[in-house]
Order: C-alpha cells, then structure tokens, then sequence
C-alpha cells in the first residue's frame, strides 16, 4: 500500500523556502486527492478546485504550524476537510453533513443479496453505463460513510492517516469502513448481478 | 466460526488484519460456505472497481490554470509579508 507519509522528493525546507519545484511536487502528488475530498464533500466542480486552492495556500503559508506529527500529505487532507467543511458552513442552505450514528457499535446488517456476479467483457464495454451505477451507489451513502471509504478503499489511505485526516478514531475508521462496503456491494448487486450470467443458465 | 462472525470480520480479513487465529477459523469458513464466500469476493470487487474508477481528478483543462493561479496567490502573500 502506498504511504503518504513521505511524499518523494518534497523537503519542508524546499517548500518554506517557496521552491517552485517542491510546490508543483506537492501539487502534483496531492491536488487530486482533495479535489476528491471536496468534490465528495461539496458536489460542486468549481468550489472544489477553490478548496484546493484554499487548501494549499493555506498549508503552505502556514507551515510552520506543522508539527510532523502526522504525515505533510494527512495534514493537507485535514486541511483539505476543514476548508470544505467551512464553505458549507458559509453556504447556509448547504447543512454540515450529520454526525454518523452508532461508531461505537460494530454490528452490521447481515447481506440481502447473495448472488455471484463477475465483470464480463460485455460489462466493461458498458463502462459510461457502470461508471453512472458507481457513481449513484456511492451517492446514495451518507457522507460520513463516503468520506472514509473515499480516503481508505480509493486513495488508500492508512486507518491511522484517516483518522488523522478526519478527526475520527481508529475505531470509527474501521466501523465505517466495513458498513460503506458492505452498503456499497449490496447497492451494486442488483445491477451486476443482472449481467451475469448464472449457473445453469446459458452464457 | 459462523456466518454472522464472519461478516462482522470479513473488512479486516479482505485488510489482512485479524490474527493469524482468526485469520484461519475465517478461511475455513470460507472454504465450506459458498454464500460467505459470495460476500467476500462480490465486496472484492466492489473495491477494485471504485479504485480503478472513482479517482476523479481535476479537470485537464483546468488543471494549469489552478496551479498557476496558486503561485501568484502565494507570490502575493510573499510580496505583502516582506
């Protein structure tokens, strides 16, 4: 698993020192990352490339607050999150996304659908067609459910460097995790499951 | 180990996260259940297909002009501080 905790080839004394080559470095390794975040976070394109923009301007005028106590890539998601999180709070009509229930507890429905289902050739042709059923799978999802899965399963992200990223527990981390996939597989089963063909029926 | 406690573990099993005890009451499990077995690589596949496809990125077109647009927010603040 690739580790953002020491992105190559960017120095803290490069990037205090307003090196242009450590600045595009770290751009180029991270502003993906939290377009992500702030996509999955605001739903507006436009917003989320000025969170990016606020997140670094932010982190790197303010380095010096940084600590090293977690990862400089960790950082700039909590940064990343935090700049989101204030644009919703600026945008009155948008709510701050609910406090996610019941992190303590660990119990998850047990699955509904039990059906195989592979990727045949025929539905990766359909992949604008699949990339709409991803997308409307994973929006169905509450933000706090999202976000983790987000920073863990696509960016791969550490549970510790998510926590950090979130301000969550390790624990929560974790919890959360497990319902997004298992929320996201059932979401996802009817569709596949549809295209693929079962035993005993013809291929 | 049954299918409820299976479930329960089946994040960190696809994590390689539980003990190596767990670990091998899991795999056992699994070796005899097909719908667990199901489970486990239906929620397989439902991660590789969000990591392969849901790395959305900034759009091309805007991509330069953002970083340009970050170096001279951050020239101007330099400017202003010295």
């Amino acid at each position: 698993m690739p580790s953002t905790n020491s992105p190559p080839g960017i120095s803290l004394d490069a990037l205090r020192s307003g090196d242009p080559q450590a600045l595009a470095a770290l751009f180029e390794a991270y502003a993906d990352r939290i377009y992500r975040l702030a996509l999955s976070l605001l739903h507006d394109p436009s917003a989320a490339e000025d969170i990016v923009q606020e997140t670094f301007v932010s982190a790197i005028t303010h380095l010096d607050r940084f600590e090293g106590r977690s990862s400089l890539g960790t950082w700039l998601y909590r940064v990343g999150y935090n700049a989101s999180l204030d644009w919703l709070r600026r945008r009155k009509d948008e709510p701050l996304p609910p406090d996610e229930p019941g992190d303590e507890s660990d119990a998850v429905p047990l699955p509904r659908s039990l059906v195989e289902w592979t990727l045949t050739p025929e539905s990766r042709q359909a992949e604008g067609e699949m990339a709409a059923e991803l997308d409307r799978a994973i929006g169905e999802l509450s933000e706090g459910l999202r976000l983790v899965f987000l920073l863990r399963d696509v960016d791969e992200l550490s549970t510790q460097e998510t926590a950090e990223a979130l301000g969550l527990t390790e624990g929560a981390v974790k919890v959360r995790l497990h319902r997004a996939r298992l929320a996201l597989r059932e979401k996802l089963s009817d569709y596949f499951a549809e295209r693929t063909p079962q035993e005993g029926e013809a291929a | 180990m049954n299918c409820q406690e299976l479930i329960r573990y089946l994040s960190d099993y696809i994590d390689r996260s539980l003990s190596d005890e767990l670990h091998a009451e899991a795999q056992q499990h699994l070796a005899t259940c097909h719908n667990c077995h199901v489970v486990l690589d239906t929620t397989r596949q439902t991660i590789y297909l969000y990591r392969q496809s849901g790395r959305q990125a900034i759009p091309a077109e805007h991509r330069a002009e953002l970083f340009a647009r970050l170096q001279q927010s951050l020239a101007a603040r330099k400017d202003s501080a010295s």
